[in-house]
């Protein structure tokens, strides 16, 4: 176990495209870290380069004290699994998960405990004699778990290791990785692009993109005070709404409709007042949109909007709206699914909610929920 | 619902295997002919009008093959040249296709191009400068001459064919070894040959097949009987005054059975899924 520390690291590849700029991260010993964003952020660039599979440019990394930076992938004290598991097709899962320890020339009963200890946490021990091409998708992904834990690294590198499974599969390994690294204490570094298993699964989660660090936090934090846009819309499914708007005196106006501001949103950010009589950005999350027509609309504000398509999930209602105001990109590429042609802002309603598709309703905003953006830089205010 | 045949449906069905006996007829005669008439006896062969299966069966042929030292050496000499040659090629060829395939290096596209090109240069141009060059080596008339120019033949083409393999197989496992503490070389010689069997296996029977019916620099790069391989060796029954036609067919007939079994066994090696279950 030991504590990773990433210092200015910068990836640039031949063709002088840099692929991480100067990336600054310091991982706890024991703790779980899970660096997401979208494809070709760099995120699983950045975890290679901790594994020693990838040229490090300049920067400093240390791993349990430990300058590794020159050193080989083996002598890094590290264990990874891979997105694609990449389990040696030809041994049974019995040497698949020795094999380190055989390179390592540990002896044949000491290799046996081993493999035989990680088989019953990881209740592989019926499929010790199986090859790789007999096993379901779930038993694969611990196989590869198992011969990552089989050495007792420094720190267990995952690059995106759900993947591959199907959405009910990936909901219980996401419990049983999260209970593992708990109950092991490993150092863990975690790749993912899907950001309810970085809410999830992390004790803090670093946000990338194009190749730069945009925020390292907890998931609540990161969840309630994003540092720009693009975390905001990126964290959060469906993503946050973003608008912008016109800020006059303590309203937001856009298009047909204002939002009256409170008091505690400008003591709570003295900048938002310098922004008076220019435009904002504002953005307001799915789950703080309410249906006026329910009690637990009733108390907010409201606004028009036009519904345009309705997702109806048992437990809530997905509701793609119109509303008139200019929709702002985060920058997020997998946000814009969400939107479809004709709405540009998408609320969670609940299940009693009784609004149809193509109905013109007042849609209730709990302004205490809203977030301000920099128009030109994307920074929160 | 049931597809009704029409007539000319039938015709074209009757056609079709019409024309596919006939090729089959086409192909399958001479290795028919190679067989009965080396159960024949010379005198049977000669006969008008030709007899289709032989009147009297005879083994003398194989009798007189098997029973010669100087004829069971050209078998010796096939056997050694084609199977040195075989293991000198996919060693080699492996070596280089990992390099190629895993590996970036300063002139990896030209040398990539340089083999490819080799494959376009007719062999036959090229024997009397392999003759010169064999010669002012001191190396006419031996296995080395045999095995070093089958080498330059087998080679790129056994590059080209293990590069294209090794690329199918995820860069993942050379990097799992890499975590797992391994090397390189031991993630070729540990996951990289064991999974790459078919290739292997394809690599080294058309390597094989070319030495085994090599004719042409055989003829020219060795002199002495004792030297000779098996084509060679049925060309050399054709003598000055006598055919020994039976004795030619039963040659040729020993000289396909090899070629014959390494087929039926290799033939398992051919079935794809050696990385199944490695990824996803």
């Amino acid at each position: 176990m030991a504590e990773v520390i990433l210092e200015n690291i910068c990836k640039t590849y031949g063709n002088s495209f840099r692929a991480i700029d100067r990336l600054n991260l310091s991982i706890e010993d024991g703790e779980f870290l899970i660096l997401v964003g979208p494809s070709g952020c760099g995120k699983s660039t950045a975890l290679r380069m901790i594994a020693g599979l990838e040229d490090i440019t300049s920067g400093s990394l240390r791993i349990g004290g430990v300058d590794v930076v020159d050193m080989p992938p083996k002598d890094r004290d590290i264990a990874m699994v891979f997105q694609s598991y990449a389990l040696y097709p030809h041994m049974t899962v019995f040497e698949n998960i020795a094999f380190s320890m055989r390179l390592a020339g540990k002896p044949k009963a000491e290799r046996k405990k081993r493999v035989d200890e990680i088989a019953k946490t990881l209740q592989l021990t019926s499929l010790l004699d199986s090859k790789p091409a007999n096993l379901s998708g779930g038993q694969r992904q611990r196989v590869a778990m198992g011969r990552a834990m089989v050495r007792e690294p420094a720190a267990f590198l995952m690059d995106e290791p759900l993947s591959n499974l199907d959405a009910k599969l990936r909901v219980q390994m996401r419990a049983e990785i999260t209970s593992l690294q708990k109950q092991l204490g490993v150092t863990t570094i975690y790749v993912t692009h899907d950001q309810t298993e970085a809410m999830t699964m992390g004790d803090r989660v670093a946000v990338l993109k194009g190749g730069v660090l945009q925020q390292v936090d907890t998931p609540k934090r990161l969840y309630e005070s994003p540092v720009n846009a693009f975390v905001a819309g990126f964290i959060g499914s469906p993503s946050m709404n973003l608008f912008e708007a016109t800020l006059t005196g303590d309203e937001l106006t856009a298009g047909t409709f204002a939002i009256r501001l409170q008091d505690a949103a400008f003591a709570r950010r003295p900048s938002l007042k310098s922004y008076a009589g220019r435009k904002i950005v504002f953005g307001i999350r799915p789950e703080h949109l309410y249906d006026s027509s329910l009690d637990s609309g009733r108390k907010y504000q409201t606004l028009p909007a036009k519904v345009t398509s309705i997702e109806e999930l048992g437990s809530e209602h997905i509701v793609h709206l119109n509303i008139d105001a200019v929709r702002v990109d985060s920058g997020d590429p997998d946000a814009v699914k969400d939107f479809g042609l004709a709405s540009n802002a998408v609320a969670k309603f609940e299940p009693e909610s009784a609004v149809r598709s193509g109905s013109e309703i007042r849609l209730a905003l709990d302004d205490t929920k809203l977030h301000f953006f920099d128009p030109e830089t994307h920074v929160a205010i | 619902m049931r597809k009704r045949h029409t007539t000319k449906d039938r015709l074209i069905t009757v056609a079709l295997h019409v024309a596919l006996a006939a090729g089959l007829f086409f192909a399958a005669f001479p290795i028919y002919w190679m067989l009965t008439s080396s159960f024949k006896s010379n005198t049977e062969i000669f006969a008008l009008p030709p007899t289709i299966l032989p009147k009297a069966f005879t083994l003398e042929a194989y009798a007189a093959i098997l029973g010669d030292p100087v004829k069971l050496r050209f078998f010796f000499n096939s056997y050694f040249v084609a199977f040195a040659v075989t293991v000198l090629t996919v060693l080699i060829a492996l070596l280089a296709a990992y390099g190629f395939s895993r590996f970036n290096f300063r002139g990896k596209g030209s040398l990539n191009t340089l083999i490819i090109s080799t494959q376009t240069i007719p062999p036959i141009t090229l024997l009397i400068p392999f003759f010169g060059l064999v010669v002012s080596y001191r190396i006419f008339d031996t296995y080395t001459a045999l095995i070093l120019t089958y080498l330059v033949f087998t080679l790129p083409y056994a590059i080209l064919l293990m590069t294209g393999y090794l690329n199918t197989l995820p860069r993942d496992l050379d990097e799992a070894v890499a975590v797992d503490g391994g090397t390189s070389w031991t993630a070729l010689w540990r996951v990289i040959v064991p999974i790459s069997l078919p290739g292997i296996v394809a690599t080294s029977v058309y390597t094989f097949l070319l030495c085994w019916n090599e004719f042409l620099f055989a003829l020219t790069l060795t002199k002495s009987t004792s030297m000779r391989t098996v084509p060679i060796g049925i060309q050399l029954l054709m003598g000055q005054h006598a055919f020994e036609w039976n004795q030619m067919m039963a040659m040729s007939v020993l000289g396909s059975l090899p070629l014959l079994l390494i087929y039926l066994i290799a033939q398992r090696f051919f079935l794809a899924g050696m990385t199944a279950g490695s990824v996803k």
